[in-house]
This record gives structure tokens, C-alpha cells and sequence, in this order.
């Protein structure tokens, strides 16, 4: 049976893909498309959807994944945002070319060059060049709606692309609108399982998708006729929406939905959510007689020309919002498209209205402010910015009023949950380095924590998969200017940003040995996008994307052992750490440093970093559980100095790792044997150290 | 002529501070003075740095403490209890 639930943009989309039975889903988390990752993932620790989750280190590898995945024959979902898109790039570009109907939703977030959480077109607009169906959806209910479509249009023998679902961040990913979700056998009528007709697989066929070499045709003709997919695409759109309204009841125009179009003089033309507040606006004018109308475009790629060109032909004056710039034109992207659409067709009047941008509101009045520029029918100007100042918030604290503020390296006030262990560890850091640092900060808790400007020393947003590498580039240049004895070029990273997304420019860095210092923080999972499983996660720790259910119990795996994989590195200085253990930190901080500052090459620091919001224990037992690990031999403290490994904390019995696995909620549904197996895996390990403590040298150091 | 620099440059450094995040906290660290022994170790753990060292023992900037409760769960001498806070 169908039912009705109040749900957010990404509940829709997760139930979508629920309902379509999607087998291979790699996804990696990122604000604000997160929950739809968790989503899945719950589904899949339940029994109720029966696909692979891959959790991918990075989104580089999920769309390679879901290409693998897709080609082989398997119906694959995947979803991003911001950041993540950016740095899919590369596959996302060689998805057409194996014609792999992946389905992939964005929910869109400005991607950096200056960061922000908030919604903007800047991470899709880069990528709808390349060969992908690109749709924008204004609604939950239409979200859910167009994804069962999309596979049905994506996977359709004519078409055969790879499609995109955009769906605004925050504006509708996580707002709760009423959603009827259709019930499955209907779907399953709709959307039968897909069958393709080449695969990459030896046992069916010797034939299947590449792309390379090019074809005998050429590439000026292989791209003509990859235009013509896109012309069949248009019709099949159209066919297979008005199959899904006959069956579900719902539709939305197709290419193009119309709002009071038939006899406007002045529209708008709008993508997404946007529309709703746009729409508002065109009633409001109508009720005074002014004859306002819009076009909301929902396929932007196939750019919808001959309807453009249909439902405006009367129009007098049309306005064209864009939530991005294509810098250099002076103009938004969707402005640039629809614009050459229409020149030649009957005379009349373009503006280009850009708004909205990293979130900003574009509200009711804005929409009547750009009908009144319509109205004026102005010819000097074609741009106008719609702009909305950041509200200054008052209750910052300055360094004069706290004492000894001005020598300060870090203050309070920054902005991590209660009982975080962060910034203890940087005031350790600090303390120990001093003020001659310069730190590189992937994404992480740490970065909102501090962004607020606690530190008092130059740290800057590096990109996620690249804090080694900024790194590096400092460092070098410190070292031609022969300052690289004075300036420590650090990195500050979580664990995601060490042992999964950041873990290739770490090693290349440590393989050339730059002089640079690394610090993880490991919380042991990604806990800025809210609790994800990472690299670091530790066997059976629940996390949302490795939730409890009937069939999963928390992570099936072990974590990676970061300090061992760096000595592999030969590196000269290695060291583990926790905050309950002040001195025993702040000493091997302290060698880091010479290390560094010596030129020595690359200092690796990995510290425990207790996290009451991500494992589930009361703020107040923050060190408690820090001390805890190092007590029960969870969290060995050791040094590995030029290969000679050297346990720094023994002590004289390791209590039973049921003290520290009890305290914290992500353990709270393993089993007696379980925590055997744990107590078993520590007990190899601390006899393993001490084995290696006994060697003079790790022999990889050869 | 000093050229005018473009506001299109966001520079870091400018805004050093941090923001007033006590009114976060739904509980309150009192210390008993009479108990304490200044061994500091309140100071140490405090993740706010909203404990300074002063000759009666540890100084709370309630401006700033979120109210997480380590500096009471840490200390040795149990010098310091956390009590709900009661607002409007
Ligand atoms: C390329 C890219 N993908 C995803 C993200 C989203 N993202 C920001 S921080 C973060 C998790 C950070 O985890 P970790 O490094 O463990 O640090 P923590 O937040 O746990 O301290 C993620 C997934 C991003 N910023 N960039
Ligand atoms: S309750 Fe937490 S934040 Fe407040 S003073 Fe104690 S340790 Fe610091
Ligand atoms: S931890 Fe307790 S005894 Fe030590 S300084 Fe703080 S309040 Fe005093």
C-alpha cells in the first residue's frame, strides 16, 4: 500500500531508492546530501533493501565504484554534494562514455573557492557539460518521484545516460514536507529489474562498454551523435512521465513546468525550490493585474530549447535567476543557456538575475523586486545582483578583554560540542610548537570548532582528500626561503582526513619524506557530517552508516593501523598519543617538532581523541575514556624513533577492555564474544609491541 | 597612489577571538575551596580554557564553560560539584 509521511528531501530520496530495488549503492558523506547515506544504510542493516553498500574513502572512488558497478550490470545509486562533486569530477566525466545509467543524486552546496554550507548551484554547474541528464526538482514529493523515473529514462535502450538528480541542500534535503510514498509492487510494475544489453562480463559476452579507444567515426562525430541520445531522451522524458502519472497520478510538465505562462508579458525563468517562493510572487502580481508568469525549468540537461523557445515566444520580457556565476562572463550559467536559446527568435528583452548564493535566501519580495525590473523594461542593464549580507552577530569576544589575551595562541569560545577533546589536544600542540605554525586543515570537527578564529595562529581550509599536500607546498616554500628551520608546515587532520580521503597525499608526502608535521586527531569516525564510519571506526562500533539492525551489528571490520602503515613509510618520527596522558603527549610533541624543524622529514602524530557526542558517553568522561583506552590497552602509547619502537606507557596490567567498551553507547549491543574477540585482538597487539619494543630496529627501517 | 584592495579577499587572522558559548550549558561547576588542593589538573582538562589559575585555587569564566562536567569528574579531591542551572 501507498501511505503519506511527513519526510525530508532525503528521506524521499532514500525511500526512492528503496522502492527501485537499487543493488550497488558506493556513497560517501558529505552536508548536506549525509543523511541520505544513512538512510541506506539503515535500510540495509534492517533487511529491508537487499543491495551492496560500499563505503568509499572519498567520492572519487564512489563514482568509480558505481561506474564498475553500473557496467557489469548492476541498477547503482550514489549521491553527493559540494566538495564531494567537485572531487568526483574526473569519473563523473567518464560515466557517458560507458553509457552507465548510474543515478546519482546531488544535493547542491556551494563548493569552495570560499567554503560555505549553505545552497548554491556553483557544485552542479561545472559538471552539466558532460554528457549527464540533469534534472532540478522543486519538492520532496517530486524528488522521490523523479528518481523512480530517472532509472526507468537513464537505463531505456535510447537513452542509456547517466542522470542527475539535483535537489537544493537544507532547502529541501533536510525540510520535512507531506510525501506519499507509492507502494512497491507498483513500482516493481514500473520499474522492472534492469537487464543491459552489454556488460562487462566474460561469462555472457565478449562484447562490452569502453572508452577508449575512440570510435573509427571520430570524436567531432562520436559528440554529434551523443547529442542526438539527448534529442531521444526529450521524448522518452515525456513518455515515461505520462506512464508514471497514469499509474501514480502525480506529474510536473516534463522538461518544463509552466506557471501562468499562457498570456504573460513579463516571466522568470527559475530551477528547484526556489520556484515555490517565485511562484508566491507571480500570485501576488496577478491578483494586481500585473501579468506575471514563470518558467521552471526541471531538465536542464537536455536543455529544453524548443519549449524555451515555445513558451516564451509571447512573453515581453523574461528574467532569468541563477544561484552561480560563470566567472569572467559577468553572468549565471542557466542566464548564458537560455539566452542563446532564444536569440533569433521574436525580440525581446533578457535579464539576468543571480541570487541566493552559499544559502542565501532568495525570498518573496525579491521575486516581486525582479518583476518590477521587468517592468522598467530598462536597456542599460542586463545584470543585477539580488545580495543579502551576512548578519553580523555581536557576542564575539576580543583578545583585549581576557587576560594575557594578546599572547594567546588559543582562546575559548570556540564552537565544539561540550566534552570535545580538541582543543585540548591543540592547546597541548601549541603550547609544545609555540606560535611558528602554520597549520593545514582539511575538513573536520576542528574546523568548526575553531573557524570562529580561537586560534591565534595561520591555519587555512585545505581540501579533504589534500592536507599533506598543502602542506608541502608550505614547507617547500619555507625551505627556499630558508626559514624552514623556524616555521613548523603542519597538518591538522581527522581521521577521514588521514586514513581514508587524505591517506594518498599522506603517504606520497611521507614517502618523499617532507619535513612536515602530521598530527591526526582520531575520533574514529567522521563525526563533522555526524557520526559516519571511517577507516579508524573500530570493530563493532556503531556508526550511522554501520548502524545495529537485524542484520549488521555495528562495523564488520577492523580499523587500519595508521602508526604501523606510516613506519612502513620509514619516517623518522612516530608517535601515539592521548589527552588524559598530558606529558607523555606533549614530549612526543616536542620531538616532532625537532624533527621537523631539524628537516629531518615528515613527523607522523596519531592521537586518541574521545568523542562524547559520536561514541555515546557523558560529556564529563571525556578523559576518563581517554585513560581508559590507555589502561585496558586499546589505545597503546608508543614512539617509533628512526625505526626503534618504544612503548612509553606500560602498564603493569592491562585492565579488561570491558571497562572501556562499556562506557560508551556505539558498544553497547556487542555480544560476550564479541568483546572476547576484542580482548583477544589487544592482547596480540600489546604482545606484539613488546616483541617489537625488544628489536633495535622495526626491520622495515632496513 | 595606494591602489584600493577589492573586498573579494577573504583573509584570515582578522577576527581572533572566540564567541561567548556559556549560555550553552545546562549545568554549572561550583568549587569548594575549602576541599581543594591546587593540584590544577581541572585547569588542564578544561577543553573551554575557561579555567585560569589564581592563588585562592581555579577561577571558572562562566562565560565561557559549556558546562561539560570534566573538571568535576577529574578532579581527585571531588572539589568541584555541578549543579543544574536553573533559567527563565
Ligand atoms: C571531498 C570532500 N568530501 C566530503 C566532505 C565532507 N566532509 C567534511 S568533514 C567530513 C568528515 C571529517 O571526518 P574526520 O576527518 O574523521 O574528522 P572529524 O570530523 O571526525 O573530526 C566530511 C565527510 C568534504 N568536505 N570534502
Ligand atoms: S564544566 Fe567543562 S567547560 Fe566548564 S569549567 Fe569544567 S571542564 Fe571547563
Ligand atoms: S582539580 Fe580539584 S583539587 Fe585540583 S585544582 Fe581543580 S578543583 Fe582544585
Amino acid at each position: 500500500m501507498s501511505y503519506y509521511d511527513v519526510m525530508t528531501g532525503n528521506k524521499a530520496i532514500a525511500c526512492g531508492v528503496k522502492l527501485a530495488r537499487v543493488k550497488v549503492i558506493p556513497i560517501y558523506p558529505i552536508t548536506p546530501q549525509t543523511s541520505i547515506s544513512e538512510y541506506l544504510a539503515e535500510f540495509i542493516a534492517n533487511g529491508e533493501l537487499d543491495a551492496e553498500y560500499v563505503h568509499t574513502e572519498g567520492e572519487h572512488s564512489a563514482m568509480a565504484v558505481a561506474i564498475g558497478a553500473s557496467i557489469s550490470g548492476s541498477r547503482v545509486f550514489t549521491s553527493t554534494s559540494s566538495q564531494g562533486l567537485a572531487y568526483m569530477h574526473e569519473c563523473v566525466a567518464q560515466a557517458p562514455g560507458f553509457r552507465a545509467p548510474i543515478v546519482m543524486a546531488v544535493a547542491n552546496r556551494r563548493v569552495g573557492s570560499i567554503w560555505s554550507l549553505g545552497s548554491d548551484y556553483t557544485d552542479v554547474m561545472p559538471e552539466t557539460n558532460l554528457g549527464w541528464i540533469v534534472y532540478f526538482v522543486e519538492s520532496n514529493q517530486e524528488a522521490l518521484d523523479t528518481l523512480i523515473q530517472l532509472y526507468r529514462i537513464a537505463e531505456d535502450s535510447r537513452v542509456l545516460l547517466p542522470s542527475m538528480l539535483n535537489m537544493d541542500g537544507f532547502y529541501l534535503s533536510f525540510s520535512y514536507e507531506r510525501v506519499n510514498v507509492p507502494d512497491q509492487e507498483t513500482v516493481d510494475n514500473f520499474l522492472p529489474e534492469y537487464r543491459p544489453k552489454y556488460a562487462v562480463n566474460p561469462l555472457i559476452s565478449k562484447v562490452y562498454p569502453n572508452v577508449f579507444p575512440p570510435p573509427p567515426e571520430g570524436l567531432t562525430a562520436y559528440s554529434r551523435m551523443y547529442e542526438e541520445l539527448f534529442e531521444q531522451a526529450k521524448k522518452v522524458i515525456y513518455e515515461i512521465e505520462n506512464e508514471f502519472y497514469n499509474v501514480f497520478g502525480r506529474k510536473y510538465g516534463g522538461l518544463v513546468e509552466c506557471y501562468q505562462l499562457d498570456d504573460a508579458e513579463y516571466a522568470l525563468i527559475t530551477v528547484g525550490s526556489m520556484s515555490t517562493a517565485a511562484k508566491r510572487a507571480v500570485d501576488r502580481l496577478r491578483l494586481e493585474g500585473f501579468k506575471a508568469g514563470l518558467l521552471r525549468i526541471r531538465v536542464y540537461r537536455p536543455l529544453p530549447l524548443n519549449k524555451l523557445r515555445k513558451y516564451l515566444d509571447n512573453v515581453k520580457c523574461i528574467g532569468i535567476v541563477d544561484r552561480s556565476v560563470n566567472h569572467g562572463t559577468n553572468r549565471g550559467p542557466i542566464f548564458c543557456d537560455t539566452k542563446a536559446t532564444l536569440y533569433g527568435g521574436s525580440e525581446k528583452k533578457i535579464y539576468n538575475f543571480i541570487s541566493g548564493l552559499g544559502g542565501e535566501d532568495i525570498s518573496i519580495e525579491d521575486f516581486l523586486n525582479m518583476f518590477k525590473i521587468l517592468a522598467k523594461e530598462d536597456t542599460s542593464c542586463e545584470v543585477y545582483y539580488f545580495e543579502h549580507p551576512i548578519p553580523k552577530q555581536d557576542k564575539r569576544i576580543t583578545p583585549s578583554e581576557i587576560p594575557d589575551g594578546e599572547k594567546r595562541l588559543i582562546f575559548s569560545g570556540g564552537e565544539g560540542c561540550p566534552g570535545c577533546t580538541i582543543p585540548i589536544l591543540m592547546r597541548y600542540t601549541l603550547e609544545t610548537l609555540g606560535q611558528n605554525v602554520v597549520f593545514s586543515f582539511p575538513p573536520h570537527c576542528a574546523g568548526i570548532s575553531f573557524s570562529c578564529g580561537v586560534l591565534n595562529v595561520p591555519y587555512y581550509i585545505a581540501n579533504f582528500a589534500a592536507g599533506a599536500a598543502y602542506a608541502t607546498g608550505t614547507y617547500r616554500t619555507y625551505k627556499i626561503k630558508k626559514v624552514a628551520d623556524k616555521i613548523i608546515s603542519a597538518v591538522w587532520a581527522g581521521d577521514g582526513g588521514t586514513y581514508d580521503i587524505g591517506f594518498q597525499s599522506l603517504s606520497a608526502a611521507a614517502e618523499r619524506n617532507e619535513s612536515i608535521l602530521f598530527i591526526c586527531y582520531d575520533n574514529e569516525a567522521y563525526m563533522n557530517t555526524g557520526v559516519q564510519r571511517s577507516g579508524a571506526t573500530p570493530y563493532g562500533a556503531y556508526t550511522t552508516t554501520t548502524p545495529v539492525g537485524k542484520i549488521w551489528k555495528g562495523k564488520g571490520e577492523r580499523r587500519k593501523d595508521m602508526p604501523l602503515i606510516m613506519s612502513m613509510h620509514r619516517i623518522p618520527y612516530i608517535a601515539t598519543g592521548a589527552p588524559s596522558h598530558t606529558n607523555d603527549v606533549k614530549v612526543k610533541i616536542g620531538k616532532a617538532k625537532d624533527t621537523v624543524l631539524n628537516q629531518r622529514g615528515l613527523a607522523y602524530l596519531h592521537l586518541l581523541k574521545p568523542c562524547p557526542t559520536g561514541w555515546f558517553f557523558e560529556t564529563s568522561k571525556s578523559i576518563e575514556v581517554s585513560r581508559l583506552a590507555v589502561l585496558t590497552g586499546m589505545w597503546p602509547l608508543y614512539e617509533i624513533e628512526y625505526g626503534k619502537l618504544r612503548v612509553t606507557y606500560k602498564p603493569s596490567k592491562l585492565k579488561p577492555v570491558k571497562d572501556y567498551l562499556s562506557i560508551q553507547g556505539r558498544y553497547k549491543h556487542l555480544t560476550d564474544k564479541e568483546i572476547d574477540m576484542i580482548q583477544n585482538d589487544v592482547n596480540k597487539y600489546w604482545n606484539m609491541l613488546l616483541e617489537l619494543e625488544k628489536l633495535e630496529k622495526l626491520p622495515w627501517y632496513l | 597612489m595606494a591602489e584600493k584592495e577589492s573586498k573579494a579577499f577573504v583573509l584570515g587572522g582578522l577576527n581572533v577571538g572566540g564567541w561567548y558559548v556559556g549560555d550553552w550549558r545546562t549545568q554549572k561547576p561550583i568549587i569548594d575551596y575549602g576541599k581543594c588542593v591546587k593540584c590544577w589538573i581541572c585547569e588542564n582538562f578544561c577543553p573551554e580554557i575557561a579555567i585560569t589559575k589564581s592563588e585562592n585555587g581555579p577561577q571558572i569564566d562562566l562565560r565561557f564553560c559549556k558546562g561539560c562536567g570534566i573538571c568535576a569528574n577529574e578532579c581527585p579531591v571531588k572539589a568541584i560539584e555541578m549543579v543544574e542551572e536553573f533559567r527563565r
